[in-house]
């Protein structure tokens, strides 16, 4: 799978950065999924019951709320501040884009397969932001802000997997956690991307629902005038109202 | 065996739960305080397990699940509105259905599911019952108008009830797509802002700013004879657009709109812009000052309406534009009730505590229980948790115990900005000093110091005070009909004169602050450490603010506290009785 992925990455770190436009979307994309991981590790410094993990999480999410700082100052750099503002503050896209929402990762997978999920995320990052490095993309400056976050990367990775390693001493099948997490990883994506084709499809339909079937209606139709209306009275079985949907 | 009933409200924006038992809140909360997002909607479902633990009871033993509005009514205007905007509409359809089909439609079962009660269980209110049933109902009031003022719940935008003992009844209302809170919704997306959370932004940016456009924004929103309003749907789209309120009309009437982000610098600021860029800041400042002067003759001609068609003394308001505290203060100084109340979670949260009450008085058929006078009725956390977690998360923290409240006032007084997190959340998006983020108030530069180095906000946006309700009259003109308002923070008061020069980070540019009035019956702690500040300094006065980071909800734990801590510029962290200093 490492080759398959490393040559992914290479076409589209091409793609992703050298279209116009592109660098500035993906930089904000950048900053709302490190806004994310912070928030995951925050949700796991909640909910851990080894204290000596606690600390580790939090600083964790601590460098993470940085990256997605020092991500949006960049995108404000290419004169998107627009966008970089919503990469920081609008959570909606981050439920939107699907990086957080439901479950957290923590409540999802429990600490062990929770720190699995770490080590190959984070492993997985660091790969990502090489494979840039080495096919200098997209600008200087850009390098150079990735390789700071990488210092951080780096670091993510080495403890997440002495974590893991001291699982796998204690008998636990880590390698096993990996690779199922690793396929979950990219079934996700491809469920995120059918979801997004579905999504595409169904509005096509919609499209042609609203024009074909609603377009006879319209002659019924009528706007609220403005002002004040009568409301409506309640009826006397306050219960049976009460259920109704509608 | 005691009744419980469960609100929530959810899926549109600010999802919440309230728990009733036998019609005593026993706790309501806002989702975004456990998942972290800000206006976070989606089903409540660890609010709703959070109350349910505070109860101890389980989700079989709610009695009623009530949500706050009805499913079905609001899809039957969402289907005629497309019809009645086709073809324009074609962009919004698919996005609407999607949500709609998906999701939305099949409510009652997904409730089931989420909460884990019986479906003979669930009931709904409607949207705007249940504003007006929070507004009322938590009131003191036993007689009252009842006006509430939103975007858009089913079909109503505005609505009017008369509110008797334990009975609301309707009486008018103003329906979409004619909406006060669309109206400045627009406005707010014109001039650069997120809609749903920059609107308090446009209400700061208006102070800077004369409200010279009334000619041109007068026919966009017109207040009728008949006591009512409409809007000129022309020059709008939200009732058609997929993601736009305003548009080209609207921009040919009040130019282009702000790009976000762009520094603000009227001529009032602070700046270093360019001549030509302050003229059109100020230019954006008048937009901002004409649409809050329109809002606030349109709440005023409204509740003259009411009064002429309700009576009575008192008018309690919820729905978002009762969050506009300067709208409210007018309300109270010039409008024709004697007593205003304004339920704390006045927006869309505020529905599933309506919706509940509802349910508790006029469909089971209760009288009336004691009014709301606490905001404190959140999430908290044991002391034994916090302390470790303090521990853990290197915090070092020093028990100080009962003394809390003086050490806090002693580092205000000694110029430190400190994260204060006493009890339980706040109901509402204020902070009323259990989740606030304190400092001296008398100097202007610890207003910017807090906005740059703390908040990482707008340089334009003001910060509140909270004062002593012994000495409120002192500092501040509050009409005797804001009374209520001011102690959750939801009506501004013009700073007295004499105390401008002491209260220098809290007195906005138009001589007005956001106050809040602290009692010792209702915020014992809080009021100790005001107290203590005015014996230290001479000033029973505090500058407070939400205790949050930019783009982040409020605080709730003391994870999250700590976090905000280590991510800021705050000298000092208090979690209840433990103090955290920030190392050096
Ligand atoms: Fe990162
Ligand atoms: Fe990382
Ligand atoms: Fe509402």
């Amino acid at each position: 799978m490492g080759v398959f992925r490393r040559a992914w990455l290479t076409v589209a770190s091409e793609f992703s950065w050298r279209m116009p436009g592109r660098p500035q979307r993906l930089l904000a994309a950048f900053s709302l999924a490190e806004r994310g991981s912070m928030m995951d590790m925050l949700a796991a410094v909640e909910a851990t019951t080894r204290r000596d993990m606690r600390r580790k999480y939090f600083v964790h999410a601590l460098d993470e709320g940085r990256h997605a700082k020092i991500f949006a100052d960049r995108v404000r750099d290419f004169g998107q501040a627009g966008r970089a503002d919503a990469a920081l503050e609008d959570s909606g896209q981050l439920l939107q884009a699907g990086i957080v929402g439901g479950q957290t990762l923590f409540e999802r997978f429990g600490e062990e397969k929770f720190l699995a999920f770490v080590y190959v995320a984070e492993a997985d990052a660091v790969e990502q932001f090489n494979v840039y490095l080495e096919r200098g993309l997209p600008d200087d400056a850009t390098q150079a802000t990735l390789r700071t976050i990488l210092k951080d990367e780096v670091f993510h990775v080495a403890y997440s997997r002495a974590e893991v390693e001291k699982l796998r001493k204690e008998g636990r099948a880590v390698d096993k956690m990996c690779r199922d997490l690793r396929l979950a990883r990219v079934w996700e994506r491809y469920l995120r991307f059918s979801r997004d084709v579905g999504s595409f499809m169904s509005g096509i339909w919609l499209t042609i629902l609203y024009f074909v079937v609603l377009a006879p209606f319209r002659l019924l139709a009528r706007t609220e005038p403005g002002g004040w209306q009568p409301a409506a009275t309640p009826g006397v079985d306050r219960l049976a109202a009460a259920r109704a949907e509608g | 065996m005691p009744t419980y009933v469960l609100g929530v409200s959810a899926l549109y924006h600010d999802a919440a739960v309230a728990l009733l038992c036998d019609g005593v809140v026993v706790a309501a909360v806002q989702e975004e305080r456990f998942s972290r997002l800000k206006h976070d909607a989606s089903l409540p479902v660890r609010s709703a397990k959070w109350c349910l633990d505070r109860a101890g009871i389980t989700a079989a033993q709610v009695d009623w699940l009530v949500f706050y509005e009805k499913p079905l009514r609001k899809f039957e205007r969402i289907l005629t509105n497309a019809v009645a905007t086709f073809p324009r509409s074609y962009g919004a359809f698919p996005r609407q259905m999607r949500a709609w089909l998906g999701d939305k439609l099949w409510l009652r079962g997904n409730l089931c599911a989420a909460f884990g009660v019986r479906p003979e269980r669930v009931l709904f209110s409607e949207h705007h019952l249940s504003h007006a049933a929070s507004a009322f109902y938590c009131s003191p009031h036993d007689e009252a108008a009842i006006l509430c003022l939103d975007g858009v719940g089913e079909w109503a935008t505005t609505s009017l009830w008369r509110g008797r003992g334990s009975e609301i009844e309707p009486v008018a209302e103003v329906r979409w797509p004619h909406s006060l809170g669309l109206y400045y919704s627009a406005i707010t997306a014109h001039l650069g802002f997120a809609v749903n959370e920059g609107e308090f932004k446009v209400m700061g940016m208006a102070a800077y700013g004369v409200p010279r456009f009334r000619a041109e924004m007068d026919p966009l929103l017109h207040l009728e004879p008949g006591g009512g309003f409409s809007i000129d749907m022309d020059k709008f789209s939200w009732h058609w657009h997929a993601s736009e309120a305003g548009g080209a009309k609207l921009q040919a009437i009040l130019g282009p709109s702000r790009f976000p982000g762009t520094p603000f610098t009227p001529t009032a600021a602070p700046h270093d812009g360019s001549p030509s860029e302050i003229e059109e800041c100020q230019r954006y400042a008048d937009i901002a000052a004409t649409a809050q002067d329109q809002i606030e003759d349109a709440v005023l001609h409204l509740a003259r309406h009411a009064k002429a068609a309700v009576g009575g003394d008192a008018i309690c308001l919820a729905g978002g534009v009762a969050l506009n505290s300067v709208a409210n203060h007018r309300l109270a100084a010039e409008g024709p009730f004697a007593d205003v109340w304004v339920q704390p979670a006045a927006g869309d949260a505020g529905g599933a505590l309506g919706a509940a009450l509802w349910v508790w008085h006029s469909v089971l058929g209760n009288p009336r229980g004691p009014a709301l006078r606490r905001a404190d009725i959140g999430r908290d956390t044991p002391i034994a948790r916090s302390r470790e977690i303090l521990e853990d998360l290197g915090g070092r923290p020093e028990d100080v115990g009962d003394s809390a409240p003086e050490r806090a006032a002693e580092d205000l007084a000694a110029g430190r900005v400190i994260g204060w997190m006493n009890g339980r959340c706040e109901w509402g998006p204020r902070a009323l000093g259990h989740r606030s983020i304190l400092a001296d108030p008398r100097q202007a530069a610890t207003r910017d110091l807090v906005n740059q180095r703390i908040k990482y906000r707008e340089p334009f946006r003001p910060f509140a005070p909270s004062v002593l309700a012994e000495a409120a009259d002192q500092y501040f003109d509050i009409p005797a009909a804001a009374s209520a308002p001011v102690r959750f923070m939801l009506s501004t008061a013009p700073v007295r004169d004499a105390a401008r020069g002491q209260l220098g980070a809290v007195t906005h540019v138009d001589g007005s602050a956001r106050v809040q009035v602290v009692d010792a019956d209702s915020s014992p702690d809080y009021h100790r450490l005001i107290s203590r500040f005015g014996e230290l300094t001479g000033v029973p006065v505090v500058l407070n603010t939400s205790f949050n980071l930019k783009g982040e909800p409020v605080v709730s734990t003391p994870v999250d506290a700590m976090a905000s801590f280590t991510r800021s510029g705050l000298d000092v962290l208090y979690v209840d009785g433990l103090r955290v200093e920030r190392p050096r």
